[in-house]
């Protein structure tokens, strides 16, 4: 009898035969059960013990922890402590502690301010603009095309989240200059003249390059989300004799709901990384027009070799990251 | 509503098609006509793609699959019995799934420092491995979240029959869950490996010269002499198509594989 | 020849084998690799066949770099016992590289090319080996056939640390056609330069193509306007000179000429757009590295039918920014002699002039005067000014920390022509931030 030893969780031991026929399963009769396990009981528990102790489990997910430790924790821990470090790669003999002065040094940094306002800007529209588009996109696709056509449609709508965006950005540069892009010779016999790369509207035209990358993204997790919906609200919904809006307002949304925090979530994430765009095409500018935290990180630490202050930079972007991110983990998780 | 959703996907396949169009007419084009935005007619010359395929960009290909294949092989085998343990026996409670999202969060300026000071000490710089343990930095993640909520889709009951069968809990989840959350693992493999395949920060950083990932080749096109847009067209053909075409292959699969409760924090 | 050391030795027994038992036997001063102390070794000028080793060189992927791999042949004809493998990539890859080979005992490279606003920080950190005593024992090398400028960026405390490898000196590229219509001359001055512009302003066809892209580009442009101005970057004691009245006149010049004659909306251009409406016919002159000449006039090229309608000549004021990259050998390589004996070839007077023929922009003011490379490059007009540039210019920034000097005063620049900043606060800001970057703050 294996099964039942010095396990409060489990509400009935298992059957004899069970642990019987599998006891190299139940290999570390020593460890208590975590108080994790104790306050969540699955439902199976009063059946079938689900949640196993503490061997196996820890088994699966030893592995997971190991690598993400080694290439994430650890890095992570290192970076915070040179960001506590004036530690610049080519005068590594100078290295010396300097507690939170690079940390104060940003609060005092314009170009660092503006690059935080920029990515925060960038962030906020592009992510809301791509989820919108992709949302009727996703809903459009529902309407158009049954059958094969629709399958190569859906694929070729989704291609350019698979192009490298340094090439993206490369193309767009020349795309919408003035003098040497096919987009103002179109716009111009129109009567449009649009300065894409100025200052006014240079942080507009990378969220523009932004969305047409990643639009696909949101249209893919949101047909994924559509495709799993249950029909049922939707055919009681239809013998109700609602129209399209009323049905799109609340029956789609509403069940989509998830599924539009998690898209926006992870592209949320994402677009707090953008770079490849503004190096390939404004470098930051005009002024401080297309800043962002990522292209700074990239120049102090890598064009000027502060890699201390870079990892400051850095650190100050998780830090409002988990504050955003937080409490909308929270109540998505709630749900 | 049906004629406006036609209108209105028909306009978004011309804003998608339109810089694809613009490429591969570029690869095709002299640098005088590279020039012109006008240049609508032009005689074709295989200049460009002669350049860029003898340029060894087929080196930069291999290193691309095998740094993609290394980084979802090593992420699934990582990440699917953690993600099990997760979802279904509660291991590491939310701090774990917290933790998870988290990292997926990093900004790769946080830790491309110190894994570039480590690749520097441990000898790996300049190795395809150094550069693979950096894309595990964001696959992995990303590909256990999936994953965790595939599982978290599977019903219980399912696994509880099995146990009731005689299956041992690894022959349950081997015989009876795995199956069912296949096509979700097919999706996020696939994911994972395009987010590896179009990289460049990490790259960049830590590997070059003969072990250049595709993105990097591509980059190298915008020199201290200029942008080569023609080659460069050719090699952003070259990276797209395949992906073009894995992802006409498996995008139905993709599509269902995140619906069945891979949306979900 | 120097008995490489330990971790040296085996990968040179493994890759030269024949060339180990040639050198075997020398003897002279063994190195520690990572020691930056300068190995000065007696028989830098040794006869070819006894030099040997294996070098790995990171260069740039630029047609220079091409050009120095197709002459790999003729080196190995004279050193059969060098094996020269060159490592080709991008420039912000390349720099991270460079640092990373310094920092590893075991070093990447033996030979690297440098950025000049490199120099200062990678000698003065050690990581360069100095090569004075190297090029004296080289018979014949001519080290002051190089322009003084091009001189001064590789001396560093008195030592020199690189050889010039090529220049990217800016000059004025302008349309011979339509100067001859106009009856136009190059201008020599800040005034002439607006007054040429403007006239040629005409129709389809703007002024001047600029480059007000933030960071580098901006200030590489402007501060040929600062020079014709009458302003300087950095005084004799290399304190920042920025904050002057020819530095405000200057930008204000600049500003005007971009919203006057540039092409309209080109604020984010570097010199790749540039260049490219100068070859469309979009633009009519534009300042620009002197070696863009040959690339415009090549028929074929980006100069398209305009091919052999462009000319260079000193920018207004006749003092040039000046950029260059050097070859330099890393303190850590343990392959330095070898190294020598490819840069010391590879410069040398002779070859230098074969590696101009074949396309390699300039450094060797008697290539430059050379009648023979005239007729087989590209004319006399074109190395008589690119020397001549060479000769009246001055780099960027001088001293530590260049590279971030030259960004934060561009980042100003650009500030103004985009109009966040007025011209005044622009260069109190350049002035300011660029005193601070070099003084370590």
């Amino acid at each position: 009898m294996i099964g039942g030893r010095g396990d409060p969780t489990a509400g009935v031991p298992p059957p004899p035969s069970w642990s019987n026929r599998h006891p190299c399963h139940d290999h570390d009769p020593g460890h208590a059960p975590s108080g994790e396990s104790r306050r969540r009981q699955p439902r199976g528990a009063s059946v079938i013990r689900l949640v196993p102790r503490l061997g196996i489990r820890h088994v699966f997910l030893a592995p997971l922890l190991i690598v993400l430790g080694g290439i994430v924790a650890y890095p992570l821990l290192y970076s915070l402590w040179l960001s506590f470090t004036n530690f610049n790669i080519i005068k590594q003999d100078q290295t010396r502690l300097v507690g939170l002065d690079q940390y104060l040094g940003l609060a005092a940094n314009e170009t660092y301010v503006a690059g935080l306002v920029n990515t925060l800007v960038f962030v906020g529209l592009a992510v809301a603009i791509e989820l919108v588009l992709g949302l009727a996109l996703a809903l459009a696709l529902q309407r158009v095309l049954p059958g094969r056509g629709r399958n190569a449609l859906r694929s070729f709508l989704l291609t350019p989240m698979f192009v490298t965006p340094i090439a993206v950005g490369l193309m767009f540069r020349f795309l919408l200059n003035q003098q040497l892009g096919l987009i103002p010779a179109i716009l111009e016999p129109l009567g449009v003249r649009i300065d894409f790369f100025g200052t006014q509207l240079a942080l507009f035209s990378i969220i523009a390059i932004d969305v047409w990358q990643w639009t696909p993204f949101m249209l893919l997790l949101l047909l994924a989300g559509l495709e799993s919906l249950p029909p049922q609200p939707f055919e009681a919904a239809k013998v109700d004799g609602a129209g399209t809006w009323f049905t799109f307002r609340n029956v789609t949304l509403p069940l989509l709901r998830p599924v539009i925090a998690v898209a926006a979530l992870i592209r949320g994430l994402d677009a707090f990384k953008v770079f490849e765009y503004v190096f390939a095409i404004t470098r930051g500018g005009p002024g401080s027009a297309t800043e962002t935290l990522q292209y700074q990180v990239y120049r102090t630490g890598f064009s000027f070799f502060r890699l201390g202050e870079a990892a400051a930079m850095a650190f100050v972007l998780v830090v409002i990251v988990l504050l955003l991110i937080v409490p909308l983990y929270r109540r998505v998780g709630d749900r | 509503m049906r004629k406006i959703a036609a209108l209105f996907v028909g306009a978004w396949v011309v804003v998608v098609a339109f810089p694809y169009l613009w490429v591969l007419a570029a690869s095709f084009k002299t640098q005088k006509e590279l020039i012109d935005p006008r240049s609508f007619l032009f005689v074709p010359t295989l200049d460009n793609w002669r350049e860029v395929v003898a340029s060894g960009i087929g080196d930069s290909v291999v290193s691309s699959v095998i740094v993609g294949v290394a980084t979802v092989t090593i992420s699934a085998l990582v990440a699917v019995p953690g993600a099990y343990a997760i979802a279904r026996w509660r291991a590491g409670g939310e701090v774990a799934r917290f933790g998870i999202l988290l990292s997926e969060v990093l900004p790769p300026a946080v830790l491309v420092v110190p894994l570039f000071l480590f690749a520097l000490n441990l000898g790996l710089r300049d190795t395809l491995a150094a550069v693979i343990a950096s894309h595990l930095t964001f696959v992995l993640p990303v590909m256990t979240w999936f994953m965790v909520g595939f599982f978290d889709g599977v019903p219980r009951e399912l696994e509880e029959q099995a146990l009731v069968d005689g299956h041992g809990r690894i022959g349950a989840f081997v015989k009876v869950v795995l199956p069912q959350v296949l096509p979700g693992i097919g999706a996020a493999v696939i994911f994972g490996f395009v987010l590896s395949w179009n990289d460049l920060f990490y790259a960049l950083i830590l590997a070059g010269g003969n072990e250049r990932t595709l993105p990097v080749a591509i980059a190298s096109y915008n020199t201290f002499r200029g942008v080569e847009l023609g080659q460069m067209a050719v090699a952003i053909l070259i990276s797209v198509v395949p992906v073009l075409i894995a992802s006409f292959v498996v995008q139905k699969r993709l599509i269902r594989g995140i619906s069945r409760g891979g949306l979900k924090v | 020849m120097r008995t490489p050391t330990f971790g040296a030795m085996a990968v040179v027994v493994a890759l030269v084998t024949t060339a180990c038992s040639s050198g075997a036997g020398s003897p002279s001063p063994t190195q520690a690799p990572v020691t930056p102390a300068p190995g000065q070794s007696a028989d830098a000028s040794a006869p070819p066949a006894t030099i040997s080793g294996d070098i790995k060189v990171i260069m740039e992927q630029v047609p220079d770099t091409d050009v120095v791999a197709a002459m790999l042949a003729d080196f190995n004809k004279a050193y059969p016992d060098v094996k020269v493998t060159i490592d080709g990539m991008t420039y912000d890859q390349m720099r991270d590289r460079i640092v990373s080979s310094f920092l590893t005992p075991q070093p990447t490279y033996d030979m690297i090319i440098v950025d000049n606003p490199w120099m200062y920080d990678f000698a003065s950190g050690g990581f360069l080996e100095p090569l004075d005593e190297r090029i004296a024992a080289t018979e014949g090398y001519a080290y002051d056939d190089y322009a003084a400028p091009l001189r001064d960026i590789a001396t560093v405390d008195g030592k020199i640390y690189g050889v010039p490898f090529y220049n990217y000196g800016l000059g004025l590229i302008y349309r011979k056609d339509l100067y001859q219509a106009a009856g136009l001359l190059p201008p020599t001055a800040l005034d002439d330069l607006v007054a040429v512009a403007t006239k040629l302003n005409t129709g389809g066809r703007t002024g001047l193509a600029m480059q007000p892209q933030k960071g580098y580009k901006i200030f590489e442009e402007w501060g040929n306007y600062l020079f014709a101005a009458g302003g300087s970057i950095q005084d004799a004691d290399n304190k920042v000179a920025l904050d002057s009245p020819e530095a405000r006149r200057a930008l204000q010049t600049y500003i005007d000429l971009y919203k006057s004659v540039a092409p309209a909306n080109s604020l984010n251009w570097a010199f790749d757009e540039a260049l490219r409406a100068v070859g469309s016919d979009q633009a009519a002159q534009m300042i620009s590295y002197n070696w863009m000449l040959p690339t415009l006039n090549k028929p074929g090229g980006p100069g398209g039918d305009l091919a052999g309608q462009f000319a260079l000549a000193p920018v207004p004021g006749g003092k040039a920014i000046l950029g260059a990259w050097y070859w330099s050998i890393p303190s850590n390589s343990t392959q330095k002699d070898a190294a020598w004996a490819f840069i010391s070839w590879l410069t040398s007077k002779e070859q230098d002039t074969q590696r101009v023929i074949a396309g390699g922009a300039p450094v060797r003011e008697s290539v430059m005067t050379d009648p023979n490379v005239w007729a087989k490059g590209f004319g006399q007009d074109y190395y008589e000014t690119a020397a001549k540039i060479l000769a009246n210019s001055a780099p960027l920034a001088d001293g530590p920390n260049a590279e971030e000097s030259i960004n934060v005063v561009g980042d100003a620049l650009n500030a103004a022509v985009a109009g966040q900043l007025s011209v005044d606060e622009a260069i109190k800001q350049a002035a300011t931030n660029m005193q601070a970057v070099l003084d370590g703050q």
